[in-house]
């Protein structure tokens, strides 16, 4: 293919049709259009349902509007958010997604530092993966705030709080894996050369620093028992994380290079890797459960969770996984773990968000679970259902990682072999 | 000016006045679970016998509040008086101060698009001195006032009456006080066993030493 040469890099000199309308594309939109329905529903919920005050209903009491937002808010659930679950599936979605794509990027971090060849060749491409996802999340957690209030965050910024951190935290570490990669494919060979123990030891600094202000985002809800009380929280986040990444390293590796030399080999080391750290999982998974205030690992482990917990994710994640990854030669068993990782690690995320808001708030006097009117039930577990809206967006995240590696591939060939 | 409640709560008697009036006097978004006050109900039996135990409740402006603290962009801040208030304007929606808060004290104004909460009527303080619900309440379950005023009926009413907090054990540093019942049959049944009961000549200097450190927030 005819390339153009700018700034060191090889760009592929390719018309606007095959860069945009191409199989994968074609898929891409359709995720996308998903997502951008369920966006639709969500900003209708969030921005334009029928809601009032006490005082409208006394400035003006004929206005027809009146009385649909009347019956809404006597007869309906008024509005996007439970308060009694303010974190939803769009949040599982985003640790997923971020937490992914930013463990393949510190995994080839980490094989770059001990040497291991096989990745080397191929880095490029994984960390257009973990790119890939880092903004499939991003884009996630964009359709959960109010966008336009976003500026308070530079105007009257609360410097101490996690949920801040992460705005500087992405503005680094976005241009920093963007850097890396261009590090990885530009033709200065020597620069990359020179810099690369120092870029690959700041990467591993700033993975870390980031799993540490997610893990603090989780651990200052004090009275969120299953978030505070779960030991080592960012090294759980990086443990779990590199299961799920190294399942998505297991299926992006078949697709793309299934037909090369490398295969056989990378598969071995994808293998071998995923033991080790499904092992450390399952460490942290025995320890964290003990450590964990009982009402809430009982929730989990026996209460309304634990068919979730267990079929869900310990099966695919451990039983059958390392079954499948236990006798080593048959790459096809790795791919098929792979597969089962990364849905184990889906459903994971979803149970630490839904487990951490389970134990309703209400035993505020030690006495019970609370109610609000005499005919309701005092509700000992709290499971709001993700709206479709939202199930969407997370189908259309998909649609945003896909586009980002495939606007990647089409113009730097991220899948081919790269020696440096 | 440290500003705190009182709540008599074994004078109940869920009339729900207190919502309503709070509702009026603040605008707040109607909807079963859009309130910035609310009384909780538990169910019981004691030998036998059923009790039904009612806890008015609403946000308790903790002194180390978990909601100010995570919120990136200062939207829940302390005003005088160690209030707690959300800024509409500023909320981007995170939804962290709601996880934060141990007591449930926050919800969605879907109206503003931001969250919200109780602020002690801050806004007619300086005129009544009290708030919507106290105000409204006919059997004078609250009492609002000023923890640095020796004078005002809250501390009077504090000096009187053991006391205790919800979810002391969190280290937030309510500003509920709730007094334990003069009924001791109500009094057992509707204090959680591990609850600590206090007094003001106990608790004072714990609350002074807290209120000085945060009182340069208190803007």
């Amino acid at each position: 293919m005819e390339m153009i040469t700018f700034a060191g890099l090889d760009i592929n000199k390719m018309s606007f049709k095959q860069m945009f309308f191409n199989r994968a594309m074609l898929l891409a939109y359709l995720l996308l259009i998903v997502g951008i329905l369920g966006l639709y529903q969500v900003y209708d919920l969030r921005y334009f349902s029928a809601t009032l005050t006490a005082h409208d209903a006394g400035i003006d009491p004929t206005n027809p509007a009146l009385k649909e937002a009347m019956r809404e808010a006597i007869f309906g659930t008024v509005g996007e958010i439970d308060r009694n679950s303010p974190w939803t599936v769009l949040i599982s979605n985003y640790m997923f997604m971020l937490y992914t794509g930013s463990g393949i990027i510190f995994l080839v971090a980490l094989a770059e530092l001990l040497k291991f060849k096989v990745i080397e060749k191929l880095s490029v491409g994984f960390m257009v993966v973990g790119v890939a996802m880092v903004f499939a999340g991003l884009f996630t957690i964009t359709t959960d705030l109010h966008v336009l209030n976003i500026p308070w965050m530079l105007i009257t910024p609360n410097t101490e709080a996690a949920m801040w951190m992460m705005l500087p935290l992405y503005l680094v570490y976005i241009p920093f894996v963007l850097f890396e990669i261009y590090l990885l494919l530009t033709n200065n060979r020597a620069l990359a050369r020179k810099l690369a123990l120092v870029i690959v030891i700041m990467s591993i600094g700033i993975d870390f620093i980031e799993y540490y202000i997610q893990a603090s985002l989780f651990s200052m809800n004090t009275a969120r028992h299953l978030w505070t009380q779960f030991p080592a929280l960012t090294l759980y986040f990086i443990v779990s994380s590199f299961v799920s990444s190294l399942g998505v390293m297991g299926v992006y590796t078949y697709l793309v290079h299934r037909n090369k030399s490398e295969y056989q080999p990378l598969m071995s080391l994808i293998r071998r890797t995923m033991l080790i750290a499904i092992v450390l999982l399952g460490v942290f998974e025995v320890v964290g459960y003990m450590s964990v205030d009982k009402v809430w690992a009982n929730m989990i482990l026996q209460g309304p969770f634990s068919t979730l917990y267990f079929f869900g994710y310990v099966l695919l994640t451990f039983v059958l996984s390392l079954l499948l990854l236990i006798k080593p030669g048959n790459a096809n068993r790795t791919v098929l773990a792979s597969m089962l990782v990364i849905i184990g690690g889906f459903v994971s995320r979803l149970i630490f968000v839904y487990g951490g808001n389970a134990v309703p708030m209400s035993n505020r006097f030690g006495t019970g679970f609370e109610k609000n009117e005499v005919y309701d039930v005092a509700e000992p577990f709290i499971y709001t259902a993700p709206h479709l809206g939202e199930l969407c967006i997370v189908i259309g995240s998909i649609g945003v990682a896909l586009i980002t590696y495939k606007v990647f591939d089409g113009l730097f060939s991220v899948a081919k072999l790269k020696q440096h | 000016m440290n500003y705190a409640m009182a709540l008599d709560y074994q004078s109940c008697i869920n009339c729900k006045a207190c919502e309503v009036a709070c509702k009026e006097e603040n605008g707040v978004q109607l909807g079963a679970d859009k309130q910035r006050i609310w009384v909780g109900m538990v169910e019981g039996s004691n030998e036998g016998k059923p009790f039904v135990n009612l806890y008015p409740s609403q946000c308790n402006h903790c002194i180390d509040a978990p909601c100010v603290s995570v919120c990136p962009t200062n939207a829940s801040h302390y005003i005088a008086g160690g209030i707690i208030k959300v800024n509409a304007d500023q909320c981007i929606l995170c939804k962290g101060c709601m996880e934060a808060c141990p007591y449930d004290a926050r919800f969605i104004d879907d109206t503003k698009v931001a969250v919200d909460k109780c602020t002690f009527c801050e806004h007619q303080i300086a005129e009544t001195g009290t708030t919507a619900c106290q105000a409204t309440c006919p059997t004078k379950v609250r009492t609002f006032g000023d923890l640095d005023d020796p004078n005002s009926d809250l501390v009077k009413l504090l000096e009187k009456r053991r006391f205790f907090f919800q979810k002391e054990e969190i280290g937030t540093l309510p500003k509920l006080f709730y007094l334990v019942p003069e009924d001791e049959a109500y009094a057992k049944q509707s204090i959680g066993p591990n609850t600590k009961i206090h007094t003001w000549d106990e608790i004072k200097p714990l609350y002074e030493r807290a209120a000085k450190r945060r009182s340069q927030e208190w803007k």
